[in-house]
C-alpha cells in the first residue's frame, strides 16, 4: 500500500511537463502529497521523489527548507499567529498565549487532546496593518483580541459543515476532488 | 472587494488607482503605438526605481535584457512581500490585481519575454485568487494568449507558490525556488538579466514597480518625473504600522515628511505616549528615533539619515516599548530566515540572539555589548552574499547608535526603564 492515493501520484507524475524545466514540480507535487496526508511523512516524500525521478534525500531537503511544509502532524486546523515585530507592539504574545492555553499545548509541535487544533509562530505575514493578525483554514484573521480568539476556536468544535471539508493542518481540502483544472497556476 | 485599511484609492488623484479592470488602455499603447525599446526608454524617463527593497531604476534594468538574444527571456514578478512591516503587494494584488496584470504584460512585451511568472508568498490564498481570477478574466478578453488584442505576440502568466521562506524574497534566491532548490542566493554575476530562471535571461520586478508602469506608458514618463523628487520620482505605497491609531497602507508622493506619514495620515500614537523610534523602510531599514521625523521620505534623504526606504514598510514604536527587546525580535527574525549558506549570517545571526537573551536575563556586562557591536560590523558590509545579514546587523548597529542608554540599562544596570514591557517578548 503506497501512503499517496494513485489518484494523486498520477497528478504529481504530470506536473514536470508544466515547467521549463522538471524540478521546479518539485513543491507543487509536496503540496498535493500534504494535502492528501495532511502532512508529509517519510513514505510520502519517497514517492513523491519516485514519482518525479529524484533523489529522496533532494524531495527531503526542499520540504525541510521550507516552513509551509509539515513533516510532523498537525492539526486539523492549525493557528499561525505572526508575532514579529508590529504584531508583537499590538498584543501579539497575549494571542499566542491565550491559543496555547484554550487549545491545551505548550509547544508548536503539539496537537490538541480532540485532534482539532495546532499552533505556530510565525514571522510577518505582511498584513501588519490589521494588527495583531493570524492565518487560520486559509484565511487571515485581522485585530485578534483574546473573544476573538475563542469565537473562532468554539465556531471549530461545534460540529457546523465547515468543519468536516478541511483537512488535517487545515492545507486545502479534502478529497475527493476533480483533477485540477488548467489555469494560471496549474 | 478585501478589506482595506489606508488611503491607497480613496482619491482619484492617486495615481495607482487609475488602471482598472477593463481597461488596459496602456497595454493597447503598448502593443501598437510604441515599440519595445520605446517603452524601456519611457520607464527610464519616468526615474521609476524599484519598489522591492533594492531601489534599483527600473527603466535601466529592462535595458539590461538582450531583446534580441534568441530562445526563451521570462518575467519573473517578486509577489513574495515578507519584508517585516511591509503588506503593500498584498493591497495591490487583492484590491487592484489588473494593474500588476497590465503592467506585467507591458514589461514582458518590452524585454522580448513571452512567458512571464508570478512567484507569489504560499500565505497569500486571498490576494492569489484575486490576481488569478484577473488574469483569467483578461485571458477571456482576449489581452493574454497566443494574440493578445490581435497582436501577433504570445503573451502568458501563471503563478508559482512559494511555502514559507523569507530568503525568496531575495532575487537569485527566488529563482532557485522557481527552480524546485531550497532557496539559497546565487553569487552575482551572472545576473538574472543574463542567466536568470532555468538559466535564461530574467527580467526581475516588484508587484509595486510593475503596477506603476501602466500609469507611466498611459501618462508619460515625463509626467510620472514631475511628481516626488528629483532622484526618487513618484508615489509609493508605505505601509505604517505599529503603535499608531490608523495603520494603514498610504499611497504618498516622495519627499513627504514622516511627520507627515506618522503624524497625519496614520493618526500619530494612542492617547497619551510618544513615537519613540521608527523603522522607515521595513525592519532591515536601520531605525530613527523621534527626533528625526522630519527626514522625508525619498531615498537620498534616507540615505543621508544612515537609513533607507527600502520596501516602504514604516513600522512605529511609541514610548511604551523597549528598544532592546524589539531588536531582540528582528534578531530572531533574521536568525531563523538565514538560509545557512555564509558564515557570518548563518553563526552572527544565533550569536546575537543568545547575546540579547543573555542581557535580558539581567546576565549581561560591557562584554556584550562590545560582542553585539562586533557581531553586527561581521554581518554587514558585502560580508555575504545577499542583504540578509546587513539587514541584521543594521538593527544591532542602529539601535545601539540612536539608543545606547537604553542597551546600558539593561546590560550595565540590569533594569528596564521603560513602561510597559510586551510579555515573553
Ligand atoms: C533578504 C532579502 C529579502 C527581499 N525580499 C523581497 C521581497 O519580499 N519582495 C521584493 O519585491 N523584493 C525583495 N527583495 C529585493 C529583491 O532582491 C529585488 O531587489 C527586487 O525584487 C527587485 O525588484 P524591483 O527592482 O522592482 O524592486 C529582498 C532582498 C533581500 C536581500
Ligand atoms: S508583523 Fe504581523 S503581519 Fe506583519
Amino acid at each position: 500500500m503506497s501512503a499517496l492515493s494513485s489518484q494523486v501520484l498520477e497528478e504529481i507524475k504530470e506536473l514536470p511537463a508544466k515547467y521549463p524545466q522538471p524540478r521546479s514540480a518539485v513543491m507543487p507535487a509536496l503540496d498535493l502529497a500534504q494535502e492528501e496526508l495532511g502532512h508529509l511523512t517519510p513514505e510520502a516524500m519517497s514517492e513523491v521523489a519516485v514519482a518525479l525521478q529524484l533523489d529522496p534525500g533532494y524531495v527531503e531537503g526542499v520540504a525541510t527548507f521550507y516552513s509551509l511544509f509539515h513533516l510532523e502532524p498537525t492539526g486539523k486546523h492549525r493557528f499561525y499567529v505572526c508575532t514579529n515585530l508590529s504584531c508583537m507592539l499590538r498584543g501579539a504574545n497575549e494571542i499566542v498565549a491565550h491559543v496555547k492555553q484554550s487549545i491545551g499545548v505548550t509547544h508548536a509541535e503539539q496537537v490538541s487532546a480532540d485532534g482539532l487544533f495546532s499552533y505556530e509562530e510565525v514571522e510577518c505575514l505582511g498584513a501588519c496593518e490589521f494588527a495583531p493578525m493570524m492565518r487560520l483554514d486559509h484565511k487571515y484573521h485581522y485585530d485578534l483580541t483574546t473573544e476573538r480568539v475563542d469565537q473562532l476556536i468554539t465556531e471549530r468544535r461545534a460540529p457546523t459543515p465547515l468543519t468536516p471539508t478541511l483537512s488535517p493542518g487545515g492545507e486545502r481540502e479534502r478529497k475527493p476532488r476533480a483533477p485540477r483544472k488548467k489555469k494560471a497556476d496549474g | 472587494m478585501a478589506e482595506r485599511r489606508g488611503s491607497f484609492g480613496d482619491q482619484p488623484q492617486h495615481l495607482l488607482y487609475e488602471s482598472k479592470a477593463g481597461g488596459y488602455t496602456a497595454l493597447r499603447k503598448a502593443l501598437f503605438d510604441m515599440k519595445p525599446v520605446d517603452l524601456t526608454n519611457e520607464v527610464k524617463t519616468s526615474g521609476l526605481r524599484g519598489r522591492g527593497g533594492a531601489g534599483f531604476a527600473t527603466g535601466v534594468k529592462w535595458s539590461f535584457i538582450n531583446r534580441d538574444a534568441p530562445g526563451p527571456k521570462y518575467v519573473v514578478v517578486n509577489a513574495d512581500e515578507s519584508e517585516p512591516g511591509t503588506a503593500k503587494d498584498r493591497y495591490i494584488l487583492e484590491n487592484s490585481p489588473h494593474m500588476v496584470v497590465e503592467g506585467i504584460l507591458i514589461a514582458a512585451y518590452a524585454v522580448g519575454a513571452n512567458q512571464a511568472w508570478v512567484y507569489i508568498r504560499g500565505e497569500y490564498d486571498e490576494p492569489s485568487r484575486m490576481l488569478t481570477e484577473a488574469i483569467d478574466e483578461a485571458r477571456a478578453k482576449g489581452y493574454i494568449g497566443p494574440q493578445p488584442m490581435g497582436k501577433d505576440y504570445p503573451l502568458d502568466i501563471r503563478l508559482y507558490r512559494g511555502h514559507g521562506a523569507y530568503i525568496c524574497g531575495e532575487e537569485t534566491a527566488l529563482l532557485e525556488s522557481l527552480e524546485g532548490k531550497r532557496a539559497q542566493p546565487r553569487s552575482r554575476p551572472p545576473f538574472p538579466a543574463v542567466k536568470g530562471a532555468w538559466g535564461r535571461p530574467t527580467l526581475l520586478n516588484n508587484v509595486e514597480t510593475l503596477a506603476t508602469v501602466p500609469w507611466i506608458i498611459n501618462n508619460g514618463g515625463a509626467a510620472y518625473a514631475k511628481l516626488g523628487t528629483d532622484k526618487s520620482p513618484g508615489t509609493r505605497l508605505l505601509t505604517v504600522s505599529g503603535n499608531v491609531r490608523k495603520p494603514g497602507v498610504y499611497e504618498v508622493e516622495i519627499g513627504q515628511t514622516f511627520r507627515h506619514v506618522i503624524m497625519e495620515l496614520a493618526g500619530g500614537p494612542p492617547e497619551g505616549r510618544k513615537v519613540k523610534v521608527f523603522w522607515p523602510g521595513g525592519s532591515s531599514a536601520p531605525v530613527l528615533p523621534e527626533s528625526m521625523l522630519d527626514v522625508t521620505t525619498d531615498a537620498e534623504a534616507l540615505a543621508a539619515a544612515r537609513s533607507m526606504a527600502g520596501s516602504g514598510g514604516v513600522i512605529v514604536m511609541d514610548d511604551t516599548h523597549c528598544v532592546v527587546r524589539a531588536a531582540h525580535r528582528l534578531l530572531k527574525f533574521y536568525a531563523y530566515e538565514s538560509c545557512g549558506k555564509c558564515t557570518p549570517c548563518r553563526v552572527g545571526g544565533d550569536w546575537a540572539v543568545r547575546t540579547y537573551e543573555r542581557i535580558l536575563a539581567n546576565q549581561g556586562s560591557q562584554v556584550e555589548l562590545d560582542t553585539l557591536q562586533r557581531v553586527s560590523d561581521g554581518l554587514q558590509n558585502g560580508r555575504c552574499l545577499c542583504g540578509l545579514g546587513d539587514s541584521a546587523g543594521w538593527v544591532i548597529d542602529s539601535t545601539l547608535r540612536h539608543f545606547r542608554e537604553e542597551y546600558e540599562d539593561h546590560a550595565l544596570r540590569h533594569e528596564c526603564n521603560v513602561g510597559a514591557v510586551p510579555a515573553n517578548a
